[in-house]
């Protein structure tokens, strides 16, 4: 059975004020399959996510999800219909772990809500601890976790993470690859933008995109037998 | 003396942590500054006098109509001035500008309205809705001042305090213990991250808007009472005295309002005891004390973001 693309941007171009960032993106995510954008900083990933998610304007070009064109779509409306964004901040530190999850899932009805914020505390255990803490009481790996729980609190389809390992330790970020793995296997789409190449453990397909532009579009596999990739993204000669 | 200043100094706190409370919201969930404050708190005055003239309306009940009426107003009146004020590049500063003329526009409609005359409401309309109060609670009660721990107070200086105290709990109770309030606190907290986590900030910023001007009504509600008559050219220098409160407490957390109207109050309230004749600088020297010893306000950052 066909996948279905869940979401799919043509020809997107957009940038801020005058300046151009990014140039004609095409960029497709299945149901159920893991994206990698991978790029080094200044790539344009973080513009293209928002760009996405309408927090940044499409200059050209059209985003669909689930087969509804969205390009015109205000924020809100985009993640009320079943998209996730975890920016880098992920979290909203002055405010407790319980808050932050009931805000990440403002859209559901309280007993949904209430069933929701139990499964990811039986998940996130060291959250349910304390459900009380200000979020800025966190390490940064635990406001990582916390990040991505506030985002999947509402049940989305898609969640778009913008540079998960920012800031973490090479521990935290194969423990943020365990659990979106763990996701990953309970059916949930992701669209992660790294620069970190641990991240392609996860990944069905790998995007890469510099200067604002897509270079390559295919399987980790093909991005392998590709030396210029090898090199550039690997190290390796 | 000195007890009886001390707490007429905690009333008067409470009624200036009340006229601060709605600028404070509006600054903590807008970051914009709403310097025609003082005049929906006239507006507010006004609605009560002509309630009581025209419909002998008491102030206390007075107080719901007030809320309910300019929280209606503020939700249009915010999506009209604040969504391009927003995307503007500098929307502090151009708040600035754009609502010292809106308030220049709502004290010359009402001067010209209302004329210049200085207008009241009698102080034994709160005492006869003190004695109704204390009837139907089966309380012995002769309209007149009412003693507090030894010291006699006017009816109406009860009321504005409870009024005030109410209102900063239920403020409270908004913010902490509600669905929305949990929303309002996020975009405080981080305009940008609540645009990304999908809350309709427009939404959740023109409540607030509207529950801030609400506020300020019913502060106005009780003018005559705390502050003296009502006309048209009063906003000023409340908006000035609401200013500093929250300054005083801490800019954008609207729970430090009751602190810095608190301070502002027993300040107020033993200026006017002691040296009566300096106790209109009061606002603008403890604007310039705390901007220039602790400009975060006394709660300080920490509180600030949520």
């Amino acid at each position: 059975m066909k996948a279905e693309t869940l979401l799919l941007a043509v020809g997107i171009e957009a940038g801020y004020g005058r300046v151009q960032v990014l140039w004609g993106i095409d960029l497709a995510v299945l149901e159920r399959e893991t994206v990698v954008l991978l790029g080094a900083n200044g790539a344009g990933k973080t513009t293209l996510l928002k760009t996405l998610l309408g927090l940044v304007p499409a200059w050209r070009g059209a985003v669909r999800f689930l087969g509804e064109e969205v390009t015109a779509w205000r924020t809100d409306h985009r993640v009320r219909r079943g998209m996730a964004y975890m920016s880098e901040t992920a979290v909203f530190p002055g405010m407790t772990i319980e808050e932050n999850l009931l805000i990440g899932g403002q859209f559901l009805s309280g007993s949904a809500l209430r069933r929701r914020t139990g499964e990811l505390y039986a998940i996130f255990p060291a959250l349910g601890e304390r459900k009380r803490a200000l979020a800025s009481s966190l390490s940064g790996g635990q406001r990582k976790m916390l990040g991505i729980a506030k985002a999947l609190a509402g049940d989305p389809r898609l969640l778009v993470m913008d540079e998960p390992s920012a800031g973490l330790s090479p521990l935290f970020v194969k423990e943020v690859i365990r659990v979106l793995e763990q996701f990953r296997s309970r059916g949930l789409t992701l669209l992660v933008a790294e620069q970190n190449v641990k991240f392609l453990e996860l990944a069905d397909r790998v995007y890469t995109l510099e200067g604002g532009r897509i270079g390559f579009a295919g399987t980790v596999a093909a991005m392998h037998e590709n030396d210029a990739l090898k090199r550039a993204y690997f190290g390796l000669k | 003396m000195l007890i009886y200043t001390l707490l007429a100094g905690l009333l008067f706190g409470l009624y200036f942590s009340l006229m601060g409370l709605g600028l404070n919201l509006m600054f903590g969930v807008m970051r914009i500054v709403n310097l025609a404050h003082g005049d929906f708190l006239m507006l507010g005055a006004f609605l009560a006098f002509w309630l009581f003239n025209l419909f002998a309306l008491n102030p206390i009940p007075g107080v719901a109509v007030a809320f309910a009426l300019f929280l209606l107003a503020g939700l249009p009146l915010y999506y009209l001035l604040v969504p391009r004020l927003l995307a503007a590049r500098d929307p502090e500063m151009l708040s600035f500008i754009l609502f010292f003329g809106f308030s220049q526009v709502i004290e010359a409609v009402a001067t010209i309205a209302f004329g210049t005359s200085e207008r009241s409401i009698p102080g034994g309309s709160m005492a006869r809705a003190a004695a109704a109060v204390a009837s139907l609670l089966d309380l012995a009660y002769r309209p007149g001042p009412i003693a507090f721990l030894g010291q006699s107070f006017p009816v109406a200086w009860l009321a504005a305090g409870i009024v005030s105290a109410l209102a900063v709990l239920l403020i409270y109770v908004y913010l902490y213990r509600t669905r929305l309030g949990y929303l309002t606190r996020a975009v405080m907290a981080s305009r940008e991250e609540a645009i990304s986590t999908g809350i309709d900030v427009h939404r959740v910023s023109a409540i607030a808007f509207g529950i801030g001007i609400a506020l300020a009504a019913v502060a106005g509600v009780f003018v005559p009472f705390m502050l003296g008559s009502i006309t048209p050219a009063m906003g000023v220098d409340v908006t000035i005295t609401s200013f500093a409160v929250i300054v005083i407490g801490s800019l954008g957390n609207p729970l430090g309002t009751v602190l810095g109207g608190i301070l502002y109050g027993v300040s107020y309230m033993f200026m006017q005891s002691y040296y009566s004749s300096w106790a209109n600088l009061l606002p603008y020297l403890l604007l310039i004390a705390v901007l220039l010893v602790r400009p975060s306000g006394l709660l300080g950052r920490q509180v600030r973001r949520a």
